[in-house]
């Protein structure tokens, strides 16, 4: 079992705000801190705060990103060069079903965003790309662009072999499409909900409240769930999560006693 | 006036010559930053490219959020973002989220882009890139002056129509590094008078990128840069002038390095009280700001620290 602190939103976020939060993750023993766009606010730069965040904290940081918007190459490109920045400790999860924005031209379908993300994953994998979709055509090949080569590579790639990537699950075809590439799949938690199963080498993601109790979350990860995000937003929070859920997640029968002075 | 030095541009390219992994040349790249900062540099400069083969950096401002994340007073800037392939959206929110972050130390610098292949990998048509531009442009400004705090956005160009594309605008130049004297002096000329006719302030400075090495030992750093330098100015060179339909090889090869040796003849290489001396030439026409490009491709390390350091005197002369 893994514990992230976060997504800490970056709408108001400040630097040294980022950086005490991941202290005390680091010292309550959590395994990532992660970090959230959202675009439709006019609120980006996840991957960028995530490298910037990674350069003092030795845990993993994670990026949750609102997919679809732009092109998925830029996308690979912004987790490529994150990973490189800090080694290879990037994780990232995408959403798929972002608020409308005026702000950018959304893909227009579930057809879209499934090239979209399906093209990222090629980039992100190194392979040698020729994309011929409805909705995308990678490299263009355009007539007016001339000469240019059938296909393309993502250049630099990122450090790790395979970047952790979860998809947000909030239709039942987003967990079929990350599946189907090989992604994680997430889901936010809440009592009687369907728990993600391990998809590809990932285990499924929970994304919990600040409050989260140990005893609902282990029986979530006996459902197939591995990999808890909580939402703590102060370092007190954070502290306090870090102490009811570390251990009993790190392993089974964590001895109550431990944390009955709480 | 004290005129400002940046530290330039770093490509994070994988050259033939030195071919390290990525995950050395980023790793490089931080402890550089931080050599910069405490050497009193005022900035750092990315420069990007996409799809070419040493893995020149496709995301500037990635890379800035690290550097912004290893540093404390160092800023840092894109030299050039090539806006026309990007989202401005995109550009405009992740450039405001990493300035806030970074305490107001990110700068950025935009232009058009020139290489068919990096357009076309993203589904557009490189001769749309002056219409996209044009449509990008005064969004970004709005952007870059409303984010909190604000963020020096610099127009990247090489000709007057460029120039004059910023002067409508009001936006502060950034003057590419093989342009002489004579003809930063006819664009800035063209710059202003662009801007009064559309009835705008023009900035009181601008930036200006370069090539500079110091040295103390002229003769062992030329022997060590040439290579480094035809290399670099042989890639800029076939993507700024490809090879045209029907045109032999080596007419091409003539005319490309015919090229690469005026380029050549536009390095600042001396001591520091040569290259002090030099870019005040340039402060007097109007550069505040001068990105110094003394990494060239992948140098070696030693030689590299000893231009910064060089460098770093040289600022102190400017400086005061």
């Amino acid at each position: 079992m893994r514990l992230g602190l976060g997504p800490v939103g970056l709408s108001a976020a400040t630097g040294s705000g980022l950086q005490r939060l991941a202290a005390q993750a680091l010292a309550s023993s959590f395994d990532a801190v992660w970090v959230e766009e959202s675009r439709a606010e006019g609120v980006g730069g996840g991957l960028a705060a995530a490298a910037m965040l990674a350069q003092s904290s030795p845990i993993r940081i994670g990026a949750a990103l609102d997919a679809g918007l732009y092109h998925p190459l830029h996308l690979a490109e912004d987790i490529a060069v994150a990973d490189l920045t800090c080694q290879g400790r990037i994780e990232v999860l995408l959403r798929l079903a972002s608020p409308a924005s005026d702000r950018y031209a959304a893909p227009a379908s579930r057809a879209a965003l499934e090239e979209h993300v399906t093209v990222l994953g090629q980039a992100l994998s190194g392979a040698h790309i020729q994309w011929n979709g409805e909705h995308l055509r990678v490299p263009g090949r355009l007539d007016a662009n001339q000469p240019v080569p059938e296909r393309l590579a993502l250049n630099p790639r990122p450090a790790q072999p395979v970047v952790p990537v979860w998809v947000e699950a909030v239709e039942p075809w987003m967990a079929e499409l990350a599946r189907n590439l090989g992604f994680g799949v997430a889901a936010r938690w809440a009592a009687g909900a369907g728990v993600p199963a391990a998809s590809g080498r990932w285990p499924g993601m929970l994304l919990c409240s600040a409050d989260a109790q140990a005893a609902p979350l282990l029986a979530a990860a006996g459902a197939g769930a591995g990999y808890f995000l909580v939402a703590a937003t102060t370092p007190e929070q954070v502290a306090a999560a870090g102490r009811r859920l570390a251990g009993p997640l790190r392993m089974p029968g964590f001895p109550a006693w431990v944390n009955d002075g709480e | 006036m004290t005129l400002r030095l940046g530290l330039g541009v770093f490509g994070m390219q994988s050259v033939p010559q030195r071919p390290d992994h990525h995950v050395k040349l980023y790793r490089d790249l931080l402890e550089d930053a931080e050599l910069a900062e405490s050497i009193g540099f005022d900035s750092i400069w990315l420069s990007e490219h996409h799809f070419w083969f040493d893995g020149y950096c496709p995301a500037d401002l990635a890379a800035a959020g690290a550097i912004l994340g290893r540093t404390t007073t160092l800023g840092v800037g894109t030299a050039v973002m090539l806006l026309p392939m990007h989202s401005v959206e995109k550009v405009a929110d992740d450039a405001a989220v990493i300035s806030r972050l970074g305490e107001g130390r990110l700068s950025l610098g935009v232009a058009l882009g020139y290489r068919d292949p990096e357009f076309d990998g993203f589904g557009i048509r490189r001769k749309d890139r002056g219409k996209l531009m044009d449509a990008m442009l005064p969004r970004l400004a709005e952007s870059c002056r409303e984010a909190e705090p604000p963020i020096p956005l610099y127009v990247g160009v090489a000709t007057a129509i460029a120039a004059q594309r910023a002067a409508r605008l009001g936006l502060p130049l950034f003057a590419d590094s093989t342009m002489t004297v004579t003809e930063l002096r006819e664009m800035l000329e063209g710059y202003n008078a662009a801007a009064v006719a559309a009835g705008v302030t023009p900035p009181a400075l601008h930036a200006l990128q370069r090539d500079v090495f110091v040295t103390d030992d002229r003769e062992r750093d030329w022997a060590m840069l040439l290579p480094e330098l035809r290399y670099m100015r042989r890639q800029y060179g076939g993507w700024s002038f490809p090879q045209d339909e029907g045109e032999m090889v080596p007419a091409y090869l003539q005319r490309l390095e015919a090229d690469i040796e005026a380029k050549l003849t536009n390095l600042i290489m001396g001591d520091a009280d040569f290259v002090a001396a030099r870019l005040r030439e340039f402060e007097d026409l109007g550069f505040g700001l001068i990105v110094c490009r003394s990494q060239f491709g992948n140098l070696p390390r030693e030689s590299l620290h000893r231009a910064m350091h060089g460098l770093g005197r040289v600022r102190d002369q400017v400086s005061r």
